[in-house]
């Protein structure tokens, strides 16, 4: 009996509220009612409602305002607004903002009838939605998690094995026993990875890491990522080019996730970019926050698939070299960056490049610049990246 | 020439085992196996050994540092050298807060992830080895 739906209706006119539990009665619905805007929102505290009538136009707050005050408190509520025929127009306003349908003064009981059967199936669909919804979030979840677990140790032993294998062979091993070997231990190598991403894609690490915040030098982070992207970019003859833009305050944040994000964003641009190109890394201040921007000269992104890049899940076309990711680096960037109170944009060209821009609130005080360093600095146009 | 040094292993992946088993052996170290936490336990208040390698994610958990705990409580055990092998590097900072390369929950310990190369795994635990014996000497 308690999960039947119930109806809450909100009316200055006394005869409508009538009128109105009247029709509903013997259908079983719980019905409340209220006789102004005020009273219906704290009647709504303790009378969950799952459908409810609103009068547009009633003394005291406004219609509207009711309206947008249910939705505040809980979206999933499903509203109708009652208004007299002269007044079509405000009801169409309102459904713009979010009511599901209108109920023209005067209404014969058939009309509020079937509008409180349509109401109250919209409500059961959003319900429905919403448990799909969340379902779906958890099955992907623990689906990501149990899958990693249950892969990463017994590839873990598969990779051990042949690393001792290797070694117990390596007198009897021929040179295309070696090199299959060799491959073996490569792939495994790359799955390995590819887990290992996943899981950090999907724990909750990120979330705990600004309990270790402190300030940070975002130079020392472009520099260590710069490194640890070389090979990479050398492979591709690629050159990475720094420019540091001084004075560059610190950011309160944690060095390790910061320069995973900013060895995201340079692996992606050497991954997109095609040989003998340039890869720019520019950090400036602006505005009270510290930007960090790398910008390729590859292959880009179509604009209607910038949305989707940093959902997580999504593969770019392959890069010039048929190189692809996981999917999940710009997510578990984003991420990051937003565990600091930043955030990532992208602006790009199809076929002339991408540039990724990591904005981060900058730490109120001076920036750990000399100031006859900062004349130097400033004397220099560009910094060269490293080698 | 120095006794060949006894080595035990708590893990409970037999393939896992296999495989840094023969890669210990080969390299001339006699090497023990207990398949789980208290098994191993057992076996190291039994007999002694001169280090212990500990997989941290055993059984339904973390069973690993059940064990790392109590040799860290008895003073006779924690000056044995551990090699932590885990699987999860991000699960071991979390349980030995503030120190995610190197625990230090015993004086000498260091920690690998698996899988390991040959050539890592034998220089680790030859300096481990090095160092508990510099300690034993320095401390008598």
């Amino acid at each position: 009996m308690d999960d039947k739906p119930s109806i809450l209706i909100i009316d200055d006119e006394e005869v409508v509220l009538d009128s109105c539990v009247q029709i509903l009665e013997g259908s079983g619905y719980p019905v409340a009612t209220a006789s102004d805007g005020e009273r219906g929102l704290e009647r709504l505290q303790t009378f969950p409602a799952d459908v409810v009538y609103v009068d547009l136009k009633m003394p005291g707050i406004s219609g509207f305002e009711v309206l947008e005050r249910i939705y505040a408190q809980d979206p999933s509520i499903v509203t109708v607004v009652i208004t007299g025929y002269a007044t079509v127009g405000s009801a169409v306003e309102a459904m713009k903002k979010g009511a599901y349908d209108f109920l023209p003064k005067p209404f014969t009981p058939d009309e509020f009838r079937l509008i409180t059967q349509r109401a109250l199936e919209k409500r059961r669909l959003v319900l429905e939605t919403m448990t799909l919804r969340r379902e779906r979030e958890m099955l992907r979840e623990h689906f990501a998690a149990i899958v990693s677990h249950e892969l990463k140790s017994p590839l873990g032993s598969v990779q051990q094995n042949l690393f001792a294998l290797e070694r117990e062979l390596a007198q009897n091993l021929n040179d295309s026993q070696k090199s299959r070997l060799d491959r073996m231990k490569a792939s495994v190598d790359t799955l390995l990875k590819l887990i290992h991403t996943w899981l950090r894609a999907y724990s909750t690490d990120l979330e705990r890491i600004s309990d270790a915040f402190k300030p940070t030098d975002l130079r020392l982070v472009i520099s260590k990522s710069v490194e640890s992207v070389q090979v990479h970019a050398t492979r591709k003859d690629i050159e990475v080019l720094t420019v540091i833009e001084e004075p560059l305050g610190l950011v309160q944040g944690d060095e390790g996730t910061l320069s995973e994000a900013v060895i995201n964003l340079l692996g992606n641009a050497i991954k997109y970019s095609r040989l003998e190109g340039e890869v720019h890394v520019r950090a400036r201040e602006a505005e009270d926050h510290v930007l960090i921007s790398v910008a390729d000269t590859g292959v880009g992104i179509a604009r209607e698939d910038l949305p989707l890049v940093l959902g997580g899940f999504h593969v770019g076309k392959p890069g010039p070299e048929a190189e692809r990711g996981s999917g999940l680096g710009l997510a578990i960037t984003q991420r990051i960056v937003q565990a600091h109170g930043g955030s990532l944009s992208i602006e790009s060209d199809l076929g002339r490049g991408s540039t990724f821009t990591i904005r981060l609130p900058a730490l109120p005080g001076k920036p750990p610049v000399r100031p006859e360093e900062r004349l130097e600095n400033a004397a220099k146009s560009q910094q060269g990246g490293t080698e | 020439m120095s006794p060949r040094k006894k080595l035990l292993i708590i893990d409970d992946d037999p393939d896992f085992v296999e495989g840094i088993k023969s890669i210990l052996e080969g390299a001339d170290y006699e090497v023990e196996v207990a398949y789980n936490p208290k098994e191993g336990f057992q076996a190291l208040q039994s007999k002694p050994y001169d280090m212990l390698l500990l997989d941290i994610m055993m059984g339904r958990g973390a069973e690993g540092v059940m064990v790392a705990r109590k040799i860290r409580k008895d003073p006779k055990l924690r000056e044995i050298p551990v090699l932590i092998i885990t699987g999860i590097r991000e699960q071991i900072a979390f349980l030995f807060p503030g120190g995610p390369v190197h625990p230090h929950f015993v004086p000498v310990d260091e920690l690998v992830e698996k899988p390991v190369e040959p050539q890592l795994l034998l220089e680790r635990v030859s300096s481990l080895l090095t160092l508990a014996e510099a300690r034993k000497a320095g401390t008598r």
